[in-house]
């Protein structure tokens, strides 16, 4: 009998009858082997199910790792495909703005017949109050060159003044604001026959954005709103450039009658303006190119 | 100093003043208050003069008094009752501001910060009513206009705002300067050793 229980192969017979027994009487109805497994299930149960949570959750974590990195590369689609519609609709603002300017520019050169426009973009504004030049990307390269006492006026996109220039550089230009004391432009009331005053820059107006009005006469009635242009008298501005609106008159002084005037142009908003050079300017000087190239001709 | 450091210093004051300067001229706007402008050119060269001492403060004073008379130069008006762009008031300004900035309040209360402020607040005061009082004189002179500004117009919207907002754009940039400044500690080492040994500008010292 020890012999026989030495042998391996009984012993792997045993224990496979013994198996067998278990799944007949398994599968008998109301087994009592049901009975015996059922403190088993109570420790087992817990086990399992808190390994099928883990496992759960590592399928999960994963999948959503794996889903995250499907969902983060079609989001970055989505974004590179918002940023692409968004730079196009930019584009397309920009182009509407620059149409609208350039269709201003043109209204400017109709208005205004026997001036060259020239565009120009604002490159800097004033660091102070008294560093308060304009700086413009428009010189002598373009074709603006100031010579004696000459000037340019300088209007915006609605062809409102902005101011003058009183330098040009190769590439580019400073512009006096209306608001800077040093200004004056001879205006009139937007009328037929209307009063002609005087417009300048102030000290103390100019932190308020307006501008100064002197040289009313006695007779003249100035009423808040009227319009003022240039009068085209002094020669440096073209007639008719609409300057702004009396906001104010002073009438305690018949002597020195005063009003204010709120200009059109926003010069805290400037972007872009245009230079009118009257075409006489430039046939003098191209007359005066041609003489010194014809004279240089010769002696050459 | 050795190359490294002076490169860094070279490079981050660079960097400051190209900032400052076209951000001040470009956006004025946005640093407006009551028809004033914090000028951040002008606090820049005050608080580096104070705090990194007069050699600094004046080459950087001359450096971005060029740059404010190239961006943005004051229209004065000229001898011949024109208006002209004038070159070298800029640089001429911020030198002066550099001198006096470096030269007081500084070497016997040791640079500290209330101080740099209190420095601001006199030179920014000085600057205005100096302005003030030059465009006064000249335009008589020159342009036989006026420049008629009221009490409140002089005082309270032009010289108490300007140095309002500068006090505002000053706290910003003195931590920056600092912090992240040309130099490590936020100090001048050579300035250090120098008014240790007493030798910085006594002379010009309150």
């Amino acid at each position: 009998m020890r012999r026989l229980f030495a042998n391996k192969w009984f012993i792997i017979a045993l224990v496979a009858v013994f198996l067998v027994a278990i799944i007949i009487l398994g599968a008998i109805p109301n087994s009592p082997l049901d009975k015996v497994l059922t403190p088993l299930r109570a420790v087992a149960n817990p086990i399992q199910s808190g390994i099928k949570g883990f496992g759960t959750k590592v399928d999960d974590y994963w999948a959503a790792i794996t889903d995250g990195v499907a969902i983060r590369k079609r989001n970055e689609d989505l974004e590179e495909e918002i940023a692409r519609l968004q730079h196009e609709v930019q584009q397309g603002e920009e182009a509407i703005i620059r149409y609208e300017e350039l269709k201003d520019a043109f209204h400017i050169k109709d208005t205004f017949s026997d001036y060259d426009i020239f565009g120009s973009s604002v490159l800097s504004r004033e660091a102070d109050e008294w560093f308060s030049v304009i700086r413009i990307d428009a010189g002598k390269d373009d074709g603006l060159e100031l010579t004696g006492k000459n000037s340019y006026a300088v209007v915006d996109t609605q062809s409102n003044l902005i101011g003058r220039v009183i330098e040009t550089n190769n590439n580019d230009s400073k512009v006096l604001p209306l608001l800077h004391e040093g200004f004056t432009v001879n205006g009139k009331v937007n009328e037929v026959n209307g009063a002609v005053i005087i417009v300048s820059g102030d000290a103390s107006l100019k932190r308020q954005g307006l501008c100064l009005v002197t040289g009313i006469d006695e007779d003249v009635i100035l009423e808040p709103g009227d319009e003022i242009v240039t009068s085209g008298d002094g020669g440096l501005f073209p007639q008719g450039i609409p300057i702004g609106t009396i906001e104010d008159v002073d009438y305690s002084d018949p002597l020195n009658i005063k009003a204010t005037l709120r200009p059109y142009a926003q010069i805290d908003d400037l972007k872009d303006v245009f230079i009118m050079v009257p075409y006489e300017k430039e046939e003098e000087v191209s007359t005066e190119e041609t003489a010194e190239t014809s004279t240089a001709n010769e002696q050459g | 100093m050795n190359k490294v450091e002076l490169i860094r210093k070279i490079a981050i004051y660079s960097v400051y003043i190209l900032f400052l300067t076209c951000f001040q001229v470009s956006f004025p706007d946005k640093l407006s208050l009551n028809g004033q402008i914090a000028d951040l050119m002008f606090v820049f060269v005050v608080l580096v003069s104070y705090m990194f001492g007069l050699k600094d403060g004046i080459i950087i004073g001359l450096i971005v008094g060029i740059l404010r008379d190239c961006f943005a130069a004051p229209a004065v008006i000229g001898l011949n009752g024109s208006v002209v762009s004038s070159v070298g008031i800029g640089v001429f300004l911020l030198f002066a501001v550099a001198v006096f900035s470096a030269s007081v309040f500084t070497i016997k209360i040791k640079r500290k910060p209330a101080f740099a402020l209190l420095t601001l607040i006199s030179v920014t005061a000085l600057y205005k009513i100096f302005g003030h009082g030059i465009i006064f004189i000249w335009t008589r002179i020159f342009s036989k206009t006026l420049y008629h500004l009221s009490a409140k117009e002089l005082f309270v919207d032009s010289i108490l705002t300007q140095i309002f907002l500068n006090i505002l754009a000053a706290i910003p940039l003195y931590l920056l300067l600092r912090f992240v400044g040309p130099y490590k500690k936020g100090q001048n080492p050579m300035l250090r050793a120098q008014e240790g040994k007493g030798a910085d500008s006594s002379w010009l010292t309150i």
